[in-house]
């Protein structure tokens, strides 16, 4: 990340913002719409073709109505399409100020005052107005709604563009949450969902967003049509066909014949052969997801995970760079850190993670291992019982033999909440949010997956939940991945690129436009190719 | 008859009741669909608002009452992850799966019949070991390579057909001959063995001891009588063509109940999954009945044995 985003970044975190810093991220907002809007306004051509997605999971009509979003970052793939936000991420802007032209955080962190654009509307013609954003938080039932709802004591809202946020306690995160992680800065328009109903609501779905709803066959099919009064700007493709493949070779089939022109989520061989295929276009992205094996009997003194020499050779031993450039061409990311993605607040930059099977030996050796051991058993999601398998095979190069346990997603993630699993959990995450989001989710005590935590650390995460300070809370995330690495609490393998396809009429694709954004986006940067 | 008929009846009605009692059973076996639903590492409350909303808070028993009071409507429950009636979903996608189902049979009987015939007149030559190559293969490859294969040559490499989705007559042909061509197989060796049969029954030996010609001994009198086993399977056939093509439509992305049946599993849609596969086993149950009755009709001997 530049220096200039950060500190862009920054302001928008922190809560002791200054009236120079208030009038800056106004600024921002204005004059981001001043350099989109009007020149682009008055060229804008009519949006002209369509263009077809293979996609590759079914889509739901949950993923139609914000206030259900799940925190998984697959139904924003519909939501910036169909919907706008208050604040999102965009290119080059982690909270790009979308609906509201302006935020701005009150001196105590008990308030944020958003400003909205007056020229922003649903795709009926209403206006987006304050009661609508009122009512999109209050119906807001997805990811971590509850967090939500406990933190905020009221919204108010004095007038049509203007809403306010009062918190209960200062919370540096709730931008984090309100703008990436969750639905409920996605503005619905009030009056229609009354009228309509939630079922009647995902339906026939009304946004803000730069397409508008045309139709949907269940798990076939989803069409969207441009949306000319957009307020960034007319997108330029008329028409967005999403169609469901869910096999990986009809996929690229698919995108070789023509019959689509952005293929998702194409690994492996394939995603090789779609190198070597004249035309066709490989795009990997980086996802936020993070991948690493989490060591969960290092509290118990009479488990071999106890000793961390025994987790430093574990984590020695695995050939990143093979694995790497095996199932993923090289281009996943090898950042070193296990839970934290790379862009997101407070991201800390480790040592690069060595392969050195020697070391790892030695170290095998001073804990009482010269021969190496039974390590036990090694649970994986099966999606991912590739990685899990050459993960496994470079332990037992070093000598620590380990059974291969893949287990179903749903049943995975339900048996690794309920600590049911031993000796060594593949975990992974691709969940929006920042350095403390993931370190209490996978980290520190109370977190879902955590089965054992240690008091220094976690004192220093209770600390910096009440830190206002930005520069200081960095700096205690920081010291706390720190200690993660420096004790192997867990051992990193990847952060995970998305590789996917573009055939040959795609002019821009919107691949990596916006950061740790899988899919495509914005669409409305998205072009034909001569257009 | 009355009696053999309501006896029937009985049977079918007893098949879909421990049908249902074990689909409805054995899909909660699976594990909890909230956990798909929901953002790993939701909270307790999430999960039970989630199970509230389905649920799946009540008791098994009372679960499993609402919805053989919900079927006796006709009502099928609503899709956890579509939130829309199964039965709608279902009746979009049977169309679709029936058309499929139509013209696979139609390959396989084209195929199998002919080719069969042809091995029986030929047996140990040529034709005959040619067709039990075909048979052998069809039985034996499994339809997501041949599926997948035949995109690749026809699609990738020739581009003479679209790769997958529905729309036009031309989606059509690989999918119905990754389906049709096990069901061909069948059909050929079933061809085969009752005209083999047939062949060797004393009406046709004295047809050929009065001078009829070969071709007239085979298409008139031999092929009809040799044809009655095969079009009472293919008619079965058809039926379970329609609910257990889901691989074929997966690969082809071909939207039929197989592929709402694959997602229903993939997403743990207990609805889903009860609806197809009652619907599946309610249509081969019927089917079988049609079959046992027209049975009966056409030989009496049935009915008074029964």
């Amino acid at each position: 990340m530049n220096s200039a985003i950060k500190r862009r970044e920054s302001h928008a975190n922190r809560s002791g913002l200054t009236r120079r810093d208030v009038l800056t991220l106004s600024a921002t907002g204005v004059l981001a719409t001043a350099t989109t809007l009007a020149p682009l306004r008055v060229l804008a051509a009519a949006p002209q073709g369509q263009l077809t997605w293979g996609i590759h999971v079914s889509l739901a009509p949950t993923w139609f109505d914000p206030a259900e979003t799940p925190g998984l970052i697959t139904p924003f793939m519909v939501l910036y399409a169909l919907h706008d936000a208050m604040v999102k991420p965009m290119p080059g802007q982690p909270f790009a100020p979308s609906l509201a032209e302006s935020v701005s955080a009150s001196e105590d962190g008990l308030g944020y005052e958003f400003v909205l654009r007056k020229e922003a509307t649903f795709h009926n013609g209403d206006p987006v107005t304050a009661e609508d954003v009122k009512f999109s938080f209050e119906r807001y039932r997805g990811a971590s709604h509850d967090v939500m709802k406990a933190r905020v004591a009221a919204i108010e809202t004095p007038d049509q563009l203007h809403v306010n946020f009062k918190l209960k306690t200062p919370w540096p995160d709730f931008l984090t949450f309100y703008g990436s992680a969750t639905g409920a800065g996605w503005i619905v328009p009030k009056k229609y969902v009354e009228k309509v109903g939630d079922d009647g609501f995902k339906k026939a779905p009304i946004g803000a967003g730069p397409y508008r709803f045309v139709s949907f066959t269940p798990g076939v099919e989803l069409v969207f049509e441009a949306f000319e009064g957009y307020w960034r700007k007319t997108p330029s493709v008329k028409r967005l066909v999403f169609k469901v493949i869910p096999e990986e070779a009809t996929r690229l089939a698919a995108l070789k014949h023509g019959e689509v022109d952005i293929a998702y989520s194409i690994r492996g061989e394939l995603a090789e052969e779609l190198q070597r295929t004249p035309g066709l276009t490989l795009k990997p992205v980086d996802s936020p997801a993070t991948f690493w094996i989490s060591f969960v009997d290092q509290w118990d003194p009479k488990s071999l995970w106890h000793d961390a020499r025994v987790r430093k050779a574990a984590g020695l031993a695995i050939d990143r760079k093979s694995i790497n450039q095996a199932l993923t061409l090289g281009f996943s990311k090898l950042t070193g850190n296990p839970v934290v993605c790379n862009v997101f607040d407070f991201f800390w930059q480790p040592p690069e993670p060595a392969y050195d099977p020697a070391q790892a030996r030695k170290l095998l050796a001073e804990a009482g291992h010269p021969n190496g051991f039974d390590g036990g058993e090694y649970y994986c999601d099966s999606s991912y019982s590739n990685l899990g398998e050459a993960v496994l095979n470079n332990l037992g190069e070093v000598g620590i033999q380990m059974k291969l346990r893949p287990v179903e997603r749903a049943a995975f993630l339900k048996e690794w909440g309920e600590k049911k699993f031993k000796n060594i959990v593949m975990g992974g995450s691709g969940a929006f949010g920042n350095a403390a989001t993931r370190l209490a989710a996978f980290i520190v005590k109370g977190g879902p997956y955590v089965y054992g935590s240690y008091p220094d650390i976690d004192d220093l995460f209770e600390k910096q939940a009440v830190e206002l300070d930005h520069g200081k809370r960095d700096a205690i995330l920081q010291k706390i991945q720190q200690l993660v690495q420096e004790r192997t609490v867990a051992a990193p393998i990847w952060q995970l690129a998305f590789i996917n396809g573009v055939g040959p009429r795609v002019g821009e694709s919107g691949f990596g436009l916006i950061p740790t954004f899988a899919y495509t986006g914005p669409y409305e940067d998205i072009t034909l190719k001569g257009s | 008859m009355k009696r053999y008929v309501s006896r029937r009846v009985g049977y079918c009605l007893l098949s879909l009741f421990l049908l249902s009692v074990t689909i409805f059973f054995f899909v909660r076996v699976t594990g909890d669909p909230a956990t798909l639903l929901v953002e790993p590492g939701a909270s307790e409350a999430d999960i039970a608002a989630m199970h509230h909303q389905f649920g799946l808070d009540k008791p098994l028993w009372v679960q499993y009452g609402l919805f053989i009071a919900s079927l006796a409507h006709g009502d099928l429950g609503k899709s956890f992850y579509y939130r829309t009636p199964v039965m709608e979903l279902y009746l979009s996608r049977l169309p679709n799966s029936l058309y499929l189902a139509a013209v696979a049979m139609t390959f396989s009987l084209i195929i199998g019949i002919p080719s069969g015939v042809l091995a029986s007149v030929r047996v140990g030559r040529f034709w005959d070991r040619a067709g039990k190559m075909f048979t052998l293969l069809g039985l034996s490859l499994p339809p997501f390579w041949v599926g997948l294969v035949l995109i690749l040559v026809f699609s990738v490499y020739l581009g003479w057909l679209p790769s997958s989705g529905a729309g036009t007559p031309l989606h059509l042909i690989m999918p119905a001959f990754a389906l049709g061509w096990y069901f061909a197989a069948a059909h050929m060796r079933l061809t085969r063995s009752s005209m083999l049969e047939v062949l060797g029954s004393e009406y046709v030996k004295l047809a050929r001891l009065k001078g009829l010609p070969q071709v007239l001994v085979i298409a008139k009198h031999a092929f009809k009588n040799a044809l009655i086993p095969v079009l009472t399977l293919a008619g079965i056939n058809l039926v379970i063509m329609v609910n257990v093509a889901t691989v074929v439509e997966v690969v082809f992305a071909w939207p039929g109940i197989g592929r709402l049946l694959y997602e229903g599993i993939t997403f743990r849609d207990f609805p889903v999954v009860q609806g197809v596969v009652l619907m599946g086993g309610a249509m081969i149950v019927i089917v079988n009945l049609v079959v046992d009755i027209l049975y009966a009709v056409i030989d009496p001997r049935i009915r008074l044995e029964s």
